[in-house]
């Protein structure tokens, strides 16, 4: 039976475009956000998802990506008015902590460290931002990064590592590690011809999954030093490199990329308002060169541009969706 | 491209790229003749210039040209994007080429009188790309300028010992009136033109009131030359032409501030900035080795001018001043400061480097009880910066003085700095160390202890009109407006 992508619900909420859903760490609730300059936090009472709160006047602009604590307790909100919101549920309800100034212009996104020790942002100003709390529990800044010569559209942690991954205007990706109290971009990831709107980690840490407005999705893999397929690398330091360009699926941008971390498929949200859904074929390739096949694909998911897509964390197969048509999606994948 | 500007400037939207012209706001004046009758229409002619040619006359007018200069995009809130492009032109070494060329083939009396001042900064970053010593890479340079036509070549480290005690003045000032005028403290140094520019286009009414008001070392220079030779040769001072030798391209831009214009004479206080790194491009085309250049110190004259004798960038009088290759700021103030104030006489200064940030540090001076008496702070880079002025946003800044400097690891290591082609980062920090190691070769003084400084300070003390124009400047808010922003109904 072919793997199938079925809708389980479709939730109505947001007054105009919602730009981001994520996940709570455990899966339990999802969180969006849009143009209407709120966030909502969604739960499941029965079969049902149901509208739990609504958080409010936190942004002057559209809130344009989220991002959730390990622990669950915190999400961070980026919004074109420049600043990163702090949202803390420690309280019960989701209160406002704390706003982080410092971009120059539109935040673009803002997510944890799987540590939880720090917090990093984008922006177009061209800068990454790496924050972390100081002993009186106020955010400081621990970097600016300003390496990227356009837009910073997305950010990613590693899946257990500090190591920061930042996708841009200036179609490359963009590696960042901390090095003697210093956070410093250790690799520039070249491939795609034009913006990198998606950057997310496989499981295991050793590769990544990029998403541009070249219509295409890439898979990079990272060489450590004296590796087995002979890759050159330069010092400590690893080489990254293009494995799989996945072309010719979406006749539009691809807007997000997330790579599961239960099943290891990956999900695509395009600007051709389709979804599409990628699975490595290990009986084909290598690690040089892996093969990874579309196995579904929902041609029409949402009306229009779809913004976002991702995997829940802990129900395999379970995937949200969200787009321009004001409206999020959820998904379940069958027949597998 | 990388650019030269520091972190901080950067950021400020130096070089946006979604919406630059069309946030250019700065409104263009233009003498408007009295309208003509009836009909005329504008052409352009091949060379790019605008004709309005009257539709009944036929007879056509030379439309004056629109220009913004590196003036107006600094006083502006939109887009700074022509900055560079603006800068490069006005501010290089090619500039100072093609001004000594014209001065050379000018008749005596029209001919500008060039002026050189190097700081200590960037004249270590030159001996340890020549591989000299500080003193004769003083020696050299001053050489080196005086060939190519500078009739005197300075140290901008005796301004600076004015600047340092101006600076202690205004702290003991600030911390008596702390109670009675609100925003005095901290109080922020002011020498560093990456900072000053973010500070005013970002954080104007906060930061500002904290800001010294003392000049940094380039501009006290410039002054005091455009004064003292506009008086001894009887020119006026658009007739002194003054090059400044920094180890950071944003003093470019502090350059080009209005508050350091003389709008009667049409002329700055200081022409021309030049990095170390473009000092070596020169350098390089002369295929000049400073090392080369000691053999010739008996070939070129040095012409005496007793008022301005003191500054002269001489091996034999070289100051230097303890507390880092930022200026010393925190280092003197901090230490008059103990004296005056508490009776303290501090012999070294234990700096206590914040947590994960080396280029954030603080020194606190307690009493017998281990109350703060002082507390000050250097805050180097633009990650320091931002955390500075997040705690004063929130009211939880405690400190009284904070010497602040746009770069990682301050001037030694500014942008305008020698930069070797691909050096790694252990080579970056290599270079780093060589240059701080030849700019800490100098012997320290302590500020004021020096004659020529003193007599300075005398001539000055009655003259508070002068000292004001020498020492002091300010700083103006840039306000933002909304409006402007395109992408404003998102």
């Amino acid at each position: 039976m072919t793997p199938t992508l079925e809708c389980i619900e479709t939730i109505q909420g947001h007054n105009d475009r919602v730009w981001d859903v994520k996940w709570s760490p455990n899966g339990m609730l999802l969180a969006s956000c849009g143009t209407d300059k709120t966030i909502r936090i969604w739960g499941k009472e029965g079969n049902k998802w149901v509208c739990k709160s609504i958080l409010q006047d936190g942004h002057q602009r559209t809130i344009r990506k989220l991002g959730w604590s390990p622990c669950g307790n915190m999400l961070a909100s980026a919004s074109f008015d420049a600043t990163v919101c702090v949202w803390d549920k420690r309280s019960g309800e989701f209160e406002s902590s704390a706003t982080l100034e410092g971009h120059e212009n539109e935040a673009k996104a803002a997510v944890w460290s799987q540590s939880g020790t720090y917090l990093a942002t984008c922006s177009r100003d061209k800068s990454v931002w790496i924050w972390s709390v100081d002993e009186d529990g106020d955010f400081e800044c621990a970097g600016v990064l300003s390496v990227h010569s356009q837009d910073v559209k997305d950010i990613s942690w590693h899946p257990f590592e500090d190591l920061l991954a930042s996708a841009s205007y200036d179609n490359t990706v963009k590696l960042f590690k901390e090095d003697d109290g210093d956070w410093i971009s250790f690799a520039t990831l070249t491939g795609h011809s034009s913006t990198v709107w998606s950057v997310a980690w496989s499981k295991d840490g050793s590769r990544l999954v990029t998403g541009s407005d070249d219509k295409t999705i890439k898979i990079w893999r990272r060489f450590d030093p004296g590796n087995m397929e002979g890759v050159h690398t330069s010092g400590e330091d690893p080489t990254w490199k293009c494995v799989c360009t996945l072309s010719g699926y979406h006749s539009r941008p691809i807007y997000a990329v997330s790579w599961c971390h239960n099943t290891e498929m990956i999900a695509a949200a395009s600007g051709d308002d389709s979804v599409s859904i990628f699975q490595e074929d290990l009986s084909a390739g290598d690690r040089a060169e892996p093969v990874f096949n579309l196995i579904c694909r929902v041609r029409h998911a949402h009306e229009q541009d779809v913004n976002a897509v991702t995997w829940n964390p802990s129900v395999a197969g379970l995937l949200a969706t969200c787009s321009d048509d004001g409206t999020i999606k959820i998904w379940k994948m069958t027949g597998e | 491209m990388a650019s030269h500007f520091s972190g901080a400037l950067q950021l400020t939207d130096l070089n946006d790229f979604i919406t630059p012209s069309q946030e250019c706001i700065k409104p263009v004046q233009i003498k408007k003749a009295p309208p003509s009758k009836g009909r005329s229409k504008i052409e352009i002619t091949e060379d790019g210039s605008y004709l309005s040619v009257d539709a009944n006359s036929g007879k056509s007018t030379k439309l004056q040209k629109a220009e913004i200069t590196l003036n107006d995009c600094l006083a502006c809130s939109g887009c700074i994007t022509s900055a560079e492009t603006v800068l490069v032109a006005m501010q290089s070494h090619e500039k100072f080429y093609e001004v000594l060329q014209e001065n050379n083939s000018t008749s005596a009396n029209q001919k500008k009188v060039i002026v050189v001042s190097v700081s200590p900064q960037a004249r270590a970053s030159i001996a340890v790309k020549q591989a000299i010593n500080a003193k004769n890479a003083a020696l050299a340079l001053s050489i080196f300028f005086k060939r190519l036509g500078a009739s005197f070549v300075l140290d901008t480290t005796f301004t600076r010992e004015l600047g340092l005690i101006k600076s202690a003045e205004e702290f003991m000032e600030r911390y008596k009136n702390k109670e009675k005028m609100p925003k005095t403290l901290p109080m922020l140094t002011s020498s560093c033109p990456g900072w000053i520019c973010y500070a005013e286009k970002t954080h104007g009414k906060l930061v500002i009131p904290h800001i010294s008001t003392v000049k940094s070392p380039q501009q006290i220079t410039g002054t005091l030359v455009k004064e003292l030779l506009s008086k001894h040769y009887g020119k006026t001072p658009s007739q002194i032409y003054h090059v400044a030798i920094m180890p950071c391209y944003d003093k470019k831009l502090e350059a080009s501030r209005q508050d350091f214009y003389n709008d009667v004479y049409a002329t700055g206080d200081v022409d021309l900035v030049l990095t170390a790194g473009e000092v070596q491009v020169m350098l390089e085309n002369e295929s000049t080795l400073l090392a080369h250049l000691l053999n010739e110190k008996d070939s070129v004259n040095f012409e005496v001018v007793q008022e301005l004798k003191p500054t002269y960038l001489s091996n034999e009088t070289l100051l230097n001043h303890s507390g880092g290759g930022s200026g010393g700021y925190l280092d003197y103030v901090y230490r008059s400061a103990a004296k005056e104030l508490f009776g303290v006489t501090v012999d070294k200064i234990i700096y206590k480097t914040m947590r994960n940030n080396k280029d954030f540090r603080e020194v606190i001076l307690k009493d017998e009880e281990g109350k703060s008496l002082l507390h000050f702070a250097a805050a180097y880079g633009f990650r320091s910066i931002q955390n500075l002025v997040q705690k004063m946003k929130r009211g939880k800044c405690p400190y009284h003085f904070v010497e602040v400097m746009a770069c990682p690891s301050g001037c030694l290591n500014g942008g305008g700095q020698i930069k070797e082609d691909d050096a790694d980062r252990e080579k970056q920090k290599h270079i780093l160390a060589m240059v701080e190691k030849v700019y800490n070769e100098i012997p320290t003084t302590a500020p004021g202890e020096n004659e020529d400084v003193k007599r300075e300070l005398d001539n000055l003390k009655d003259d508070s009109e002068r000292t004001e124009r020498l020492l002091q400047t300010q700083y103006h808010a840039v306000e933002t407006d909304e409006t402007l922003s395109l992408n404003v109904k998102w």
